[in-house]
């Protein structure tokens, strides 16, 4: 399954919100929407998911105008919340049987979720007697139980604890070897290059970046090579002006041209005692902060 | 369609599940056993102290100073629940006598067409003066016809003589429908401003706790407003079905205590085609300010908001109950305002209910009403609906009129 943005336009009054953003997602595969607050990520997953019509663009489903009838979408807000005086089951079984589900069944797979997640014993609770991260594993339900085949999670790591997060992280990765398309939108990059093959940068309501992760790094011109060795200081000192200490310990090596990367490779290797060199690959925060920061617009223009 | 049934199940089991709303109806239920069970306990207890000693009636002192005869037997013909003696003690043992409790009045008739009434402490109730007023007038006119000649018994005959009379209703008997008409107004008044209030800080809570957030990715707004409206006018009706279900239940087991012709009898001697009329306007008038209501809440961030936001709706609702009311209890219900606020859908389920009740209205102007407030509510629930489907994404300071309305241009 292969779910497509077009061109998409939205404006709240005088506003644009969003301008022309497109962005695709695959399914068995995870894709990260990135952006600074008041980007535009909300407002596209509304728009994906039918919340309210976008001014212009299109959302396609397999190439088709999506069919909300036919493909059914989860979702964990970012603000999350459900009702804290009710039972923990009667409002999980609401939920699922309203994205469509049948009661009985809709009961038998929130009992599923509940015992995967290990919450079983708070079925009968009521919202508000339970912690916050349980109250956000509960919410996590809403977003699987009707086992939709787009799953969006906004910010889905952030008040977890770290066993909390390895559980999620397994979930996570079994929707995607499910052949889920899953949607993640986060802050924490760390999360998203762990699971994300593609993502896309939003800035100002306009898709600034976005394409494969991998391909996206092997663009940045390979002229730098992070070398690892004992002899740090020499290196540092040798190569004063096109060196650069880094914050792993390693030395970051500027060339003049990327096709000197090998024989700097091999002079490095004849005179220092070395660990590691590889070429150097900016981490997604590097590439986030540079796109979607303040200077990204004339970062952009270069 | 299916979303719709979810949302009002849903929101129905809540409310039977709520402990104020089921402790609020057997409360209900229970003040209404207890009054009508009442003449039947009273009568039961009443039989036990009728075996003891029989209370003497209290003591009622008459002086005569007029020089007319019959007096004290016409006062203790008409004060049948005194014991009247004839005194000619000095007016001021007599008030003496009643200050020390001795007598409980006193009538000192100073001349034929003049008394004084001597009491302890005057009761707001105390008609004593009214009925020896007309005693005194019956005994003057008699003795003023003697006087001129005629046989006493001839004056007797005269001054006694009945008039009969008999009331034929051709339309509505006010006597009789003022009360059931008084109660469904107010229980109809009660109703809306209830569940409307509800509906209203419904919405507001599901925006402060995000569960909005869930609901708007999960469902239509058209079926969730409309599922959680029609849910409260069902938990609203239930409620309202307990309560005069019960009344009836009650009423009939006691029916014989009652007896015929008080207040009570009249109200449940309600025609059922009133019934009828009550439902179609208990439903449309619910439905169409449960929708403004539902709005009204969309807009609010917070169930603080709720309150300010409401008032406009509150008001114009108690302004329909104002106009209402007092032409209910003068009973001049055909007049040019009742008229007019009988086809203005946002008073006519008030309105239109209590003429239809109270007096006689022509067909064709019930089915002009009902259908423009079937339209109103129509209108109201699409505008309603887009409010909503806007209101439920808006957080922070509630918009102004004038930026609703243009938002709701473009909408």
């Amino acid at each position: 399954m292969v779910l497509e943005l077009r061109s998409i336009e939205k404006s709240f009054g005088e506003k644009r919100v969003l301008e022309g953003v497109s962005f695709r997602a695959e399914g068995g595969k995870a894709f990260g929407l990135l952006g600074r607050n008041g980007a535009g990520k909300t407002t596209s997953i509304r728009i994906l998911m039918d919340v309210f019509p976008a001014d212009g663009g299109e959302v396609l489903c397999d190439g088709a105008p999506i069919d909300y009838a036919r493909v059914q979408l989860g979702y964990l807000p970012e603000e999350r919340g459900m009702y804290p005086k009710k039972l923990i089951i009667d409002q999980l079984t609401y939920f699922a049987e309203l994205k469509g589900m049948p009661r009985r069944e809709a009961v038998r797979a929130v009992d599923k979720w509940l015992e995967r997640l290990g919450m079983s014993e708070y079925r009968n609770k009521r919202l508000d007697t339970l912690s916050k991260g349980n109250q956000q594993k509960i919410q996590l339900v809403t977003a699987l139980a009707h086992e939709p085949q787009i799953v969006i999670l906004d910010e889905p790591f952030s008040g977890l604890d770290p066993v909390n997060a390895m559980l999620l992280k397994d979930i996570v990765r079994e929707q995607i070897s499910q052949g889920k398309i899953v949607l993640f939108s986060s802050h924490q990059m760390n999360y998203i290059e762990e699971f994300c093959d593609s993502i896309a940068i939003l800035k100002d309501g306009r898709v600034v970046l976005d394409g494969d992760l991998h391909d996206i790094k092997r663009k940045y011109r390979r002229d730098r090579l992070a070398v690892h060795t004992e002899e740090r200081e020499r290196l540092l000192r040798d190569m004063a002006g096109r060196a650069e200490p880094m914050a792993d310990g390693g030395v970051l090596l500027r060339l003049d041209a990327a096709e000197d990367k090998r024989a700097v490779m091999q002079r490095l290797t004849e005179s220092y005692d070395i660990d590691g060199i590889q070429v150097f690959e900016p981490s997604l925060s590097d590439i986030f902060v540079e796109h979607a920061g303040d200077a990204g617009e004339t970062e952009e223009q270069k | 369609m299916k979303q719709f049934w979810t949302v009002l199940s849903f929101e129905l089991k809540s409310f039977l599940k709520n402990k104020v709303f089921v402790g609020m109806t057997l409360a209900m239920v229970l003040i209404l056993a207890a009054v009508m069970f009442y003449p039947r306990i009273s009568e039961a207890l009443s039989r036990g102290e009728d075996e003891g000693a029989a209370p003497a009636g209290a003591l009622m002192l008459v002086k005569n100073e007029s020089g007319m005869a019959g007096v004290t037997e016409a006062f203790s013909a008409a004060f049948s629940g005194y014991e009247v003696r004839e005194t000619r003690e000095a007016e001021e043992v007599i008030r003496g006598q009643i200050t020390s409790g001795e007598a409980e009045c006193a009538f000192v008739i100073t001349a034929p067409n003049a008394f004084t009434y001597y009491i302890g402490n005057l009761s707001m109730y105390d008609m004593n003066t009214e009925m020896a007023r007309g005693v005194m007038q019956e005994l003057y006119r008699l003795d003023a016809m003697v006087r001129a000649g005629i046989s006493p018994q001839t004056a007797g005959e005269i001054a006694s003589v009945q008039i009969e009379s008999k009331t034929e209703s051709l339309g509505k008997d006010q006597t009789q429908n003022y009360w059931y008409t008084y109660i469904m107004i107010f229980a109809l008044y009660m109703v809306i401003m209830f569940y409307g209030q509800m509906v209203a800080t419904g919405v507001a809570a599901e925006k402060s706790s995000r569960a909005m957030e869930m609901l708007v990715t999960s469902a239509k707004p058209l079926s969730m407003m409309l599922g959680k409206i029609v849910a409260s006018c069902l938990a609203g009706f239930v409620q309202l079905a307990a309560i005069f279900g019960s009344a009836v239940l009650f009423y009939s087991v006691n029916k014989e205590y009652w007896g015929g012709g008080s207040i009570i009898s009249s109200i449940f001697g309600m025609p059922p085609a009133l019934l009828a009329y009550m439902l179609i306007f208990f439903l449309l008038g619910f439905m169409l300010y449960a929708c403004m209501y539902g709005a009204a809440g969309s807009l609010a961030s917070k169930p603080e908001d709720v309150s300010v936001l409401v008032m406009p709706i509150t008001m114009l609702f108690v302004i329909g109950f104002v106009i209402v009311m007092p032409n209910m209890i003068s009973g001049n219900v055909d007049n040019v305002l009742m008229r007019v606020c009988s086809f203005i859908p946002f008073t006519s389920s008030m309105a239109m209910f209590t003429r239809i009740a109270m007096s006689t209205v022509p067909w064709y102007e019930v089915a002009i009403s009902v259908a423009l407030l079937a339209a109103g509510t129509g209108l109201v629930g699409m505008l309603a609906a887009k409010i909503y489907r806007m209101g439920v994404l808006l957080y922070g300071t509630p918009p102004k009129l004038g930026a609703l309305l243009k938002a709701l241009r473009k909408a």
